[in-house]
């Protein structure tokens, strides 16, 4: 696939280089969006004071598993950065396919969770909490299931020395799903 | 413009200043996991501002971590920083605008009864009492009044005063009905009243523009509307 790149993704007139203003352009919008799931959560939380009981439903345990879970891909992440910024695409690539890994033990652990509490009679309708849990960590799913399969791509250019610098930009949206989960998980799991 | 823009080539990070920091990711590593630990940790004393330190404060202190280090904001360009703050402003504003709403369930001129009765609902299950079902069953009695819903939805159309004058129905043709009109009452019983609030004009050939609100009040209080209704014949 060898055309030309529009001139934009070649100039950096703001003097970030323009994929990566594009992913901070990308995390501003995502900052409003998450920040008025979440926002919107803690005003009805704090009015609701009878949510308590139904927050104590959640598994602390799991929702720490998977925030080390983040942590370390996210770890994973930076260090493939780390890597692709040396040249070296093969590393970055494999350091990217770990940090797939974390996503997809993430989304393992999520699911089996859901489940659970699914047959637990706590679905999306089953109160204002359950319809902010489901909603907010669905979100957030989503995104991790988005950086996943970007992150497949990504590798699969790196690997062969092609885009290295989409390493990066890949691992900031990367950080930022982690960043969201970081605030999720006292929010949904540790307010009881 | 600068006519002289970098000439990234094909990486697109050749003279990216930003490039080349690399902070111990390990040791920032470890630290978050620490952070994490505390965390869970903190609550199992079920001390409140023990919890609300651990759990809020060291997630701003994690996020913290890993937007400067892992993401590099430490060492971006300003602009980026600039436009992220502008966001989460206004993400603030907008919280901040609608809060007092949310908050509270009540205001001077204003009552949220769904809220407050799904609290106390919640606070009673949460108790161990008996949920009185009728409460649950029939949610849309709850504080119904057949003159404040006549004002809520009827007058736009029928006008406060039940003269047909209301904002709305100034610019109806048919004009509403003019239920101080006592040649309105000339040709109507209490009958008619019923059936019309409840199916429409178009069930007895009149304008359709009057709808029928079968769905949304029951019969009951579809009398209670008709009694209202009623109050405004002269000489009731
Ligand atoms: C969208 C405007 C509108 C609203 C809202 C509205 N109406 Fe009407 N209504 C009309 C119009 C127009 C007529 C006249 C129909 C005709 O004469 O053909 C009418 C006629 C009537 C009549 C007399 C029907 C007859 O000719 O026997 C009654 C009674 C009535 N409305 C009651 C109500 C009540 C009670 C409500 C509130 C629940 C209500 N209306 C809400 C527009 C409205």
């Amino acid at each position: 696939m060898a055309f030309p790149k529009p001139q934009a993704t070649l100039r950096s007139a703001t003097g970030i280089p323009t994929g990566r203003l594009a992913v901070w352009w990308l995390l501003a919008s995502e900052v409003v969006i998450f920040g008025g799931v979440l926002g919107s959560y803690l005003m009805h939380r704090l009015g609701h004071p009878e949510w308590a009981e139904a927050a104590s439903h959640t598994n602390t345990w799991i929702g720490a598993f998977n925030t080390f879970v983040l942590l370390t891909s996210s770890f994973t992440a930076v260090l493939a950065h780390q890597a692709a910024e040396k040249g070296d695409g093969k590393k970055a690539a494999g350091f990217l396919v770990l940090t797939i890994g974390g996503a997809l033990t993430f989304l393992m652990v999520k699911s089996y969770e859901w489940t659970v509490e699914i047959l637990e009679g706590f679905t999306i309708t089953a109160n204002g909490f359950w319809s902010f849990y489901y909603t907010a960590a669905g979100l957030h799913a989503l995104h991790v299931i988005a950086g996943a399969i970007i992150m497949g791509i990504v590798a699969a250019d790196a690997y062969r020395g092609r885009e290295l610098q989409r390493v990066e930009l890949i691992g900031i949206y990367w950080h930022f799903v982690d960043v969201v989960w970081i605030f999720l998980f006292p929010l949904l799991y540790i307010a009881k | 413009m600068a006519e002289h823009h970098d000439q990234h080539g094909a990486h697109g990070a050749g003279h990216d200043e930003h490039a080349g920091h690399h902070p111990n990711y390990k040791k920032i590593y470890f630290t978050l996991l620490g952070l994490l630990v505390v965390s869970v940790v903190g609550p199992v004393f079920g001390i409140v501002w023990v919890t609300l330190i651990s759990a809020f404060g060291i997630a701003l202190v994690k996020a913290n971590l890993v937007i400067q280090n892992f993401m590099h904001l430490k060492w971006e360009k300003r602009i980026a920083k600039w436009f992220l703050t502008a966001s989460l402003v206004l993400m603030a504003l907008f919280v901040g605008g609608v809060s007092v709403d949310v908050l509270n369930h009540e205001g001077n001129n204003w009552e949220n009864i769904a809220a407050q009765a799904a609290v106390e609902r919640g606070l009673a299950a949460a108790a161990g009492e008996e949920v009185v079902e009728e409460e649950a069953a029939e949610p849309v009695d709850v504080g119904f009044n057949a003159p404040n819903m006549f004002n809520l939805v009827c007058a736009s159309c029928h006008g406060a005063a039940g003269d047909g004058k209301g904002a709305a129905g100034l610019a109806l043709d048919p004009r509403p009905a003019n239920f101080t009109d006592p040649a309105f009452w000339a040709e109507r019983d209490r009958a008619r009243i019923v059936n019309v609030i409840t199916n429409g004009g178009a069930s007895v050939g009149r304008s359709p523009l009057m709808v029928g609100w079968s769905a949304s009040f029951s019969a009951e209080q579809i009398e209670q509307l008709a009694d209202y209704v009623e109050t405004f014949r002269p000489g009731a």
